[in-house]
C-alpha cells in the first residue's frame, strides 16, 4: 500500500484569524483535487496537502494546479512559495521542520510582508539594434576624407580583423544593455523596488528581471515601465505580475 | 499565462507566447545518451566542451587584441591558429554529423553557448 505524505505549497504567518484561512482553503484544491488544511508552529503555518508520492508527476496540469493554491493564498497573505515537490513524510516532520526553520521563515516573510513580484522582460530585434549601434559608432569615429587606403592584410590579419569587429560589436551592445539597466534601477529605486536582472537571455530577450515591490506601487510601477518604453522605442517592454515573491526567498529549508 | 497578468505589452500576446515558448525549449539542448548512440552521444557532450572553450580563448584573444598588447606578428599566429581551430572543429562536426544547434548548451546567467 502507498504511503500518503505530505506536499507543500506555501509557508505564511498567521497573526489573527484562522477562520479567515480554513475559509479561502476550503474553496480551493490542491494537485489532484486533493483538500488542503494548515499545519502550525505558533504563528508560522504550512499549507499542505495530503499526496502519494510515487503519483506527483511534474506535468504541467500539477504545476498549474501548485501555483494556484500559491496563487490565491498570496491574494490575502504574504508568503513563501516553496519549491514545487516539496514533500515531508508526517505532520510531526513539518512541525520539527517549521520549528528548527522558524528564524529563516520569519526573516524571509518579514522581507516579503506587503509585496508582490514583478516580472519585467525586454525584447528587441538584436540584429537591427546591433546595425544602430554600428551607425552611432561609425558616426563617432567617421574617417577623415582623402585618407590612404589600408595597406594589403594576410588572411590571417582579416579573420581577426572580422572576430574583433564581431567582438567589439557583442561589447557595445552589453553596454546597452547595462545602460538600460542602470536606467531602469535608477527610476524602480524611487519606488524602493528590489530587483534582480538576467542579460541576453536569448537573441531577443536582452532583459528579464524580476522586481519585488510594495502592494500598493502596483500602478506607480506600470507608468513607470510606459515611461521607460517612451525613453526606449527601439525595445519592447512587458511586465507581468502581481505574483508571489518566487524570487526573492532566499533559505534553504534544513 | 493568463492575460491578466500581463500588467504593459506593446506587441501582441503571440509574440510573447512566441518569445517565452524560446525559454522552454530545453529538450534540444539535452545529452540523451542510450545504449544506441552512446557514441554520438559522448562526441556531441565532448564537442560542446571543446566548443565552450574555444569561444571563451576566442574571447579572451579578441580583449587582447583590442587591448593593443600584441604585436602584429602576434596577431598573425593568433589568426591564424583561430582560423586552424575552428576549421577542425567544422570538421569534426561534419565527422560526427552534429550541427551548430546541436552543442549549443544553456549556461544559465551567462545564456546560450551559441
Amino acid at each position: 500500500m502507498k504511503e500518503m505524505e505530505l506536499m507543500i505549497y506555501a509557508i505564511l504567518s498567521l497573526e489573527s484569524d484562522s477562520g479567515k484561512l480554513d475559509s479561502i482553503l476550503t474553496g480551493i484544491k490542491g494537485i489532484s483535487g486533493a483538500d488542503l488544511y494548515s499545519v502550525s508552529f505558533n504563528a508560522t503555518t504550512a499549507i499542505v496537502s495530503d499526496i502519494n508520492r510515487t503519483d506527483l508527476i511534474a506535468n504541467s496540469s500539477n504545476a498549474i494546479a501548485y501555483a494556484g493554491v500559491i496563487e490565491t493564498l498570496a491574494q490575502q497573505y504574504s508568503l513563501l512559495p516553496m519549491r514545487f515537490g516539496s514533500i515531508m513524510e508526517s505532520t510531526g516532520a513539518i512541525l520539527r521542520m517549521l520549528e528548527r526553520n522558524h528564524p529563516e521563515i520569519e526573516k524571509n516573510l518579514l522581507k516579503v510582508k506587503n509585496k508582490v513580484e514583478f516580472g519585467l522582460k525586454v525584447f528587441c530585434d538584436s540584429e537591427k539594434l546591433k546595425g544602430e549601434l554600428i551607425r552611432i559608432s561609425e558616426a563617432k569615429t567617421a574617417r577623415p576624407p582623402h585618407q590612404t587606403p589600408e595597406p594589403q592584410i594576410s588572411v590571417f590579419r582579416e579573420y581577426v580583423n572580422k572576430k574583433l569587429e564581431a567582438h567589439k560589436l557583442e561589447e557595445m551592445l552589453l553596454a546597452h544593455v547595462d545602460s538600460v539597466i542602470a536606467g531602469i534601477t535608477n527610476h524602480l529605486d524611487q519606488l524602493n523596488a528590489v530587483c534582480k536582472f538576467r542579460k541576453m537571455v536569448t537573441e531577443t530577450m536582452i532583459i528579464d528581471a524580476v522586481i519585488l515591490l510594495e502592494n500598493s506601487l502596483k500602478d506607480p510601477l506600470i507608468h513607470q515601465i510606459e515611461e521607460f518604453q517612451i525613453q526606449f522605442p527601439g525595445l519592447n517592454f512587458v511586465l507581468t505580475g502581481p505574483w508571489p515573491p518566487y524570487n526573492f526567498v532566499e533559505t534553504t529549508i534544513k | 499565462m493568463s492575460e491578466n497578468k500581463i500588467l504593459f505589452n506593446t506587441g501582441s500576446l503571440d509574440e510573447l507566447t512566441q518569445e517565452i515558448g524560446k525559454l522552454n525549449n530545453v529538450d534540444e539542448s539535452k545529452l540523451k545518451l542510450t545504449p544506441d548512440n552512446a557514441d554520438s552521444g559522448l562526441a556531441k557532450l565532448v564537442l560542446t566542451l571543446v566548443e565552450l572553450i574555444r569561444k571563451l580563448v576566442e574571447k579572451q584573444a579578441m580583449r587582447r587584441v583590442d587591448g593593443g598588447s600584441l604585436t602584429d606578428a602576434e596577431i598573425e599566429r593568433l589568426g591564424e591558429t583561430l582560423m586552424n581551430l575552428e576549421l577542425k572543429m567544422e570538421e569534426l562536426k561534419k565527422h560526427f554529423n552534429l550541427t551548430d544547434r546541436d552543442l549549443n548548451i544553456n549556461l544559465g546567467p551567462l545564456g546560450d553557448l551559441m
